[in-house]
């Protein structure tokens, strides 16, 4: 074999154990200790054991002792570090012999593989001791950077055998249960049928199912009822408006500009129904990519939509996505505020699409990744010419013209109007003319002036622009210092991924754009791109098990959580993308599976020993529900949810000391009609500077930066606003409406239906015990207080509690 | 549910922990330990927005005084660089030595000149920006571009709380300042931190008010709520989201009885009302936060900043410099009688006091008979009292006119690692992981300054 095949072989082998690294699989290890034995040994010998013997063992490093490659494979510091100095080129140092080129990658990539291994079998010390690795100073990519999982393209794994008879029936329970086999450990037994329910409901549809779906369900638990109520549920329009929110936490969507004055953003809603529906139709997710990156060239250049066509108007709206960022309208430098807000771009198009940090390089190169400053400008030039807001303050010279909307109709649409309007006026101009009277004249002159409106009014869209077919310049700025540009940049996708450079078809000289933006989306939205669909189903596959494959779903760096189980997110991103990129259909294969439909109790000592985290899954987790989901959930519960879909935002009525908050109290705040506040949740206006206070308590969205894992706390103020906050009050007493309408005359009835509407179950006995007493207790009590309707009150506080324990806002 | 695993080590599953992506630790506001001993236990934070003249107030500048009208050159004027003719403007308030320690203040605040003693002065500030926006949110966050958390978020987040009745961190303002909300919030850091905001007058706390008739009728409720929640949480093994759940509703009880509490001023004597200068039955002005500030500093509360008036008709002083004073008077007295008070219950010694502003303002102006001044952020003035600071000082120097720093530059970021080493943190430790690196409050700047402390 010769030096070249050598190194061939070896990274042929290193990618394949790469594959098997979330088993930490001991199958590899023979393998491996043979390779250690024949091929790094002696190099080892060569190059290192003249110092480093156990007699003279220099900086306290023992390599003789470690000849043993079963030894070997439990030292992961000694080979981290050794990498580490081996390839900043400290070691050998340069007084001694030096190894060749291909000798230090054989040594590199076998000491890298090892080092993989030991850290999955022995991952106390393992690939988080000490945190990430920082990068030297000077930027040079490695042979590791480039081996690096997330980097590596996606191939469909074997399904591990199953040794059980029968064998899952689902692949990713053969994914799962290999990875338990390896900890001893088996999966849970089922949810009940009840849990099962609650649990599709609130993934699919962010609401809790009715009563009698649940019972339903208990009847005739089998697998075909199962798939037909996923079915049922996918179908529901609610289902957009659960997972279009999630896509919104990670666009940072809000309606507001932030800063000082939080000016509107006109129309921003019409993205958010765009996200809404592109989720109902199961809109595949390439295209949806595209048509936020670059719809509206889509659009202008006929890209397989139709002029004028939903497909067109949804292309136009789609890159409302470019201007959701946070916009400061009086800046210090009007050139830097350009560069931020491209930053704010390049930041969360990094993170939602690719799970990278690449906003990480904008003043230096990453410190963890292999991604360079050269490459954030590269990839910053694709979207450099977007054509800003514009500015109150001119000057500087920064900033576009401020064409952030566009109006949604076609040319041959707006000339007709045009012409349509020009006849009105002049049929309304003739008129006047021949006014008979002074009344006459007035009347006919408000005429003109309506003849004059564009007739119907246009709707307009939150949109991208550009300025022409010619690009900006883009220069790597000197740490960042837009004053202080270095070498100009092409368009170009990150190095490390070794791709060609990407190329653009010559531009007409009337175009609109540069084009770029369609390159960037067509590679990101590429099958053959590494991270996209593996980011896409890790996100799909943390909102169904509370936790990603891989923990950091917006970082699949260096600075991330390695897959806890790669071959199945590798599995999972191949079916995604063989599906035509359908999230719909993800969802069948993940909850159709037993992995997802096990019990979440932890009853099971031995599992809870060995893996408390259930990190190898043996379990489902328990989740509690987001904010917008507590919310709607009180609304269903109560009956009084507005189910009416999209359009223009909700303003809900807020005590006034939280619009004292705001720069000037209750600007651009008109409450809406009462029926209109009751809607689902994701209709509220999401303003930068005030956040509806119930939603914000509870975990909202931070709306300035990509959110991929909400936080989850627990705290007093959360309480107070559950126990207190009026929009509670008016659900805890029309759910006490409810259940006398429903529940009859008696008492115990009407506790069971409460409970059968909030908690989707019948109450035990303790419980109705307890329910009983507080409702006799407190009538009792509110009488001897002499409040008025005691009954009324003992309900409500009954209601209201009810409505505010854990078991309604946790998914089993 | 974290930490513990054998299959997930230590530093991942607290990064996970950290990113959120795993339950956050069960109760985040759990005192935690200091990194070392520290000299305060607690913070009061006085914020005077818009911009505080500091050539009329803590720093005399007779040059300035002996050459008003007098025409300087100037290389950068409201964010914008070039060369500028300018005029020197008079100061507007006389300066004369006070106290023991003979630092000489202005008459601007003849009430706080009176405790100059007990003050260490800062006469070299810098901030890194000339809009109030970006130079509110650096002073409160470090950060004078994003939304990051605040100061006080760091501390709660850092130390955790005494009194599980209270909020960690407290803000109370009239108005909304600069910047809004930002200035109190957590950002990244868990919700727990975030700064409760507390608006003077009748209903200071919102939801704070129980819906339940009685305090009784409500114990009821909660005690059955707790019934449903312990059965639950019985066919669940013991978890820590569940239960933490089930304490916070405890803690919200405890909050509705203490919170009032808080806000009840009738128990105060006279003499000490008379020390702030408030009226008896008001919640106007500055002098009620002041003592609500004691109030909340005696009950272990870890942050609490009171801001003084908001984003307009505050010390933002164009027009006319002249404007300071009813704003002067309003705060004044009020804080040297917290000052007073703290020190007279033993408290000055472990509560650090700080009192600062944006950015000061210019010490010229483009035209010679301007009554105003435009915004300053090059050199500026505060103060801290208590806590382990260095009484009856002054620190740093500006220059001549009070245009640049002349000597000892304290930059925001050196001021917030001071206040951090003093409340126990090494500010280059706290640190809390985000978005895949780990973020300080004082980014990757700040000295502590060992000046300003014992």
């Amino acid at each position: 074999m010769t030096g070249r095949q050598n190194l061939a072989a070896c990274f042929l082998w290193v990618m394949m154990f790469t594959l098997r690294v979330g088993a930490a699989n001991d199958d590899v290890r023979p393998a491996l200790e043979q390779n250690f034995s024949t091929r790094l040994q002696p190099l080892l010998q060569k190059y290192c054991l003249d110092c480093h013997s156990t007699e003279k063992h220099k900086g306290d490093l023992d390599l003789e002792r470690l000849r043993s490659p079963t030894v070997a494979l439990t030292q992961p510091k000694i080979w981290r570090r050794a990498i580490e100095q081996i390839t900043e080129g400290e070691m050998p140092p340069g007084k001694k012999p030096q190894p060749t080129t291909l000798e230090r990658e054989t040594l590199l990539q076998g000491l890298t593989s090892l080092l993989a291994f030991t850290s999955a079998v022995h991952p106390s010390s393992g690939a988080g001791e000490g945190g990430p690795r920082l990068r030297s100073g000077k930027f040079a990519l490695t042979a590791a950077d480039k081996s690096y999982w997330a980097f590596q393209s996606v191939h469909l794994p074997a399904v591990p055998r199953s040794t059980k008879t029968a064998g899952p029936k689902n692949a990713i329970d053969a994914f799962v249960s290999a990875d338990l086999k390896a900890g001893k450990l088996s999966m849970n037994p089922p949810a009940t049928p009840r849990e099962l329910v609650r649990r599709a409901s609130f993934d699919l549809l962010g609401l809790p199912p009715t009563p009698e779906e649940v019972a339903a369900f208990e009847k005739n638990p089998t697998d075909a009822a199962w798939e037909q109520l996923i079915d049922r549920l996918l179908v529901s329009p609610h289902y957009g408006e659960r997972w279009g929110r999630h896509w919104l936490d990670l666009v940072r969507y809000a309606e507001s500009n932030g800063y000082e004055r939080d000016g509107a953003k006109p129309n921003a809603w019409r993205y958010r129904d765009y996200v809404i529906e592109s989720c109902n139709d199961d809109k595949p997710y390439d295209r949806f990519i595209r048509e936020q990156l670059a719809g509206d060239e889509m659009a202008d250049e006929q890209l397989a939509v139709v002029a004028g066509s939903k497909e067109w108007r949804d292309a136009i709206i789609a890159t409302g996505y470019y201007r959701l960022h946070v916009w400061d309208d009086e800046p210090d430098s009007t050139v830097k505020a350009e560069f931020d807000d491209l930053d704010d771009i390049m930041v969360t198009t990094g993170t939602a699409f690719l799970g990278l940090t690449i906003g990480c390089a904008r003043c230096h190169d990453h410190k963890f990744d292999p991604i360079s400053q050269v490459d954030y400008y590269s990839m910053l030039s694709f979207v450099r010419t977007v054509d800003g807001y514009g500015l109150q303050h001119t000057g500087g010279g920064g900033r576009g013209t401020g064409k952030i909307q566009r109006v949604l109709a076609t040319r041959a649409e707006l000339e007709k109007w045009e012409s349509e309007k020009r006849q009105r006026v002049k049929e309304a101009e003739q008129r006047l003319v021949q006014a008979a009277d002074a009344e006459a004249q007035k009347r006919l002159e408000a005429e003109l002036k309506k003849a004059r409106e564009p007739m119907p009014p246009p709707d307009y869209a939150l949109a991208i622009a550009e300025n022409g077919p010619k690009p900006k310049a883009t220069h790597v700025l000197a740490r960042g210092d837009a004053f202080n540009p270095k070498a100009e940049v092409a368009p170009a996708f990150p190095a490390v991924l070794g791709l060609p450079a990407p190329t653009f078809s010559g531009r007409s000289a009337d175009a609109g754009t540069t084009g770029r933006r369609r390159v960037l989306a067509d590679w990101i939205a590429s099958p053959q791109n590494p991270l996209t669909a593996r980011v896409m189903v890790n996100r799909i596959w943390q909102k169904h098990f509370g936790v990603g494959i891989v923990p950091t779903p917006d970082d699949f760096g260096q600075t991330g959580v390695r897959p806890t189980n790669q071959p199945l997110l590798d599995y999972l991103a191949s079916e995604f993308v063989a599906s035509g990129w359908s999230v719909k259909r993800m969802h069948k294969l993940i909850m159709t599976s037993r992995a997802y439909r096990m019990s979440s109790h932890a009853d099971n000592r031995r599992a809870l020993a060995v893996d408390e985290a259930n990190t190898l899954l043996w379990r489902q987790n328990l989740r509690r529900v987001e904010a917008e989901v507590i919310r709607d959930t009180m609304l269903a519960a109560s009956g009084t949810l507005n189910p009416k879909r999209g359009g223009p935002s909700v303003f809900p009525t807020l005590p006034k000391e939280v619009h004292g908050t705001q720069d000037s109290s209750g600007k651009g705040w008109a409450d809406s009609p009462a029926e209109e506040q009751n809607r689902r949740s994701v209709y509220l206006v999401v303003k930068r500077a005030l956040k509806v206070p119930l939603l914000e308590c509870l975990d909202f969205a931070n709306s300035a930066s990509p959110v991929g894992v909400r936080p989850n706390t627990t705290t007093a103020p959360q309480a107070l606003m559950l126990l207190n906050d009026a929009f509670v009050q008016t659900q805890a007493a029309a759910l006490a409406t409810r259940i006398t309408r429903e529940g009859g005359e008696r008492t115990e009835k009407q506790i069971e239906r409460a409970f059968q509407l909030v908690l989707q179950r019948a109450p035990t006995e303790a419980e109705m015990r307890a329910s009983l007493s507080l409702l006799i207790d407190q009538r009792q009590r509110a009488a001897a207080e002499r409040a008025p309707d005691p009954s009324r009150v003992a309900l409500n506080s009954f209601c209201r509690g009810l409505l505010n324990v854990n078991e309604m806002i946790y998914v089993d | 549910m974290v930490g513990g695993s054998v299959l997930l080590p230590g530093l991942v599953s607290q990064l996970i922990a950290e990113d959120g992506a795993r339950s956050a630790p069960v109760d985040p506001l759990l005192p935690r330990a200091p990194h070392f001993t520290p000299k305060a236990k607690r913070v009061i934070f006085l914020y005077m927005s818009g911009g505080v003249s500091h050539v009329d107030s803590w720093d005399p500048k007779p040059k300035l005084f002996a050459d008003a009208g007098k025409s300087i050159s100037v290389d950068e004027f409201q964010g914008r660089k070039g060369d500028f003719k300018m005029f020197a403007k008079r100061p507007q308030w006389k300066f004369s030595p006070h106290g023991r320690c003979g630092t000489e203040v202005s008459d601007l605040f003849p009430h706080m000149a009176g405790c100059v003693d007990d003050l260490c002065v800062i006469r070299s500030m810098k901030s890194d920006h000339t809009n109030h926006y970006e130079a509110t949110l650096g002073i409160h966050t470090g950060s004078f571009t994003f939304a990051r958390p605040s100061i006080g978020s760091w501390l709660s987040y850092g130390l955790g709380t005494v009194n599980r009745n209270l909020p960690s961190f407290i803000v109370i303002a009239p108005k909304s300042p600069y910047a809004g909300g930002q200035v109190w919030a957590s950002d990244f850091l868990p919700g727990a931190h975030q700064g409760t905001l507390v608006l003077p007058g009748a209903e200071p706390v919102a939801n704070i008010k129980r819906r339940a008739a009685t305090g009784r009728l409500q114990e009821l409720e909660l005690a059955a709520m707790a019934k449903l929640n312990r059965q639950h949480l019985a066919t669940r093994v013991d978890d820590p989201l569940l239960n933490a759940r089930i304490k916070s509703f405890e803690t919200a009880f405890g909050m509705q009885a203490e919170m009032p509490e808080v806000f009840d001023l009738s128990k105060e004597s006279d003499a000490t009302l008379q020390l702030y200068g408030l009226a008896r039955g008001s919640t106007q002005g500055f002098a009620w936060q002041c003592l609500v500030a004691r109030r909340l500093a005696e009950r272990g509360v870890r942050f609490v900043e009171l801001i003084d008036v908001g984003s307009s008709d505050n010390w933002d002083a164009h027009g006319d410099m002249l404007t300071h004073t009813p704003l002067a008077r309003n705060v004044d007295r009020p804080i040297a009688g917290l000052l007073r008070d703290l020190k007279s219950r033993g408290m000055l010694d472990d509560t650090l006091v700080v009192w600062t502003t944006e950015f000061g303002r210019t010490p010229f102006n483009n035209s010679a008979d301007a009554r105003g001044r435009e915004h300053h952020h090059w050199v500026y003035s505060s103060w801290l009292a208590g806590g382990g600071t260095k009484p009856g000082t002054v620190y740093g120097e500006s220059d001549d006119y009070g245009i640049n720093v002349g000597k000892d530059q304290v930059h925001v970021h050196d001021l917030h690692a001071t206040i951090l080493h003093l409340m126990g943190l090494d500010h280059e430790r706290l640190t809390y992981r985000h978005t895949g690196r780990d973020y300080r409050l004082t980014d990757v700047a700040g000295n502590v300054v060992k000046g300003l402390i014992v």
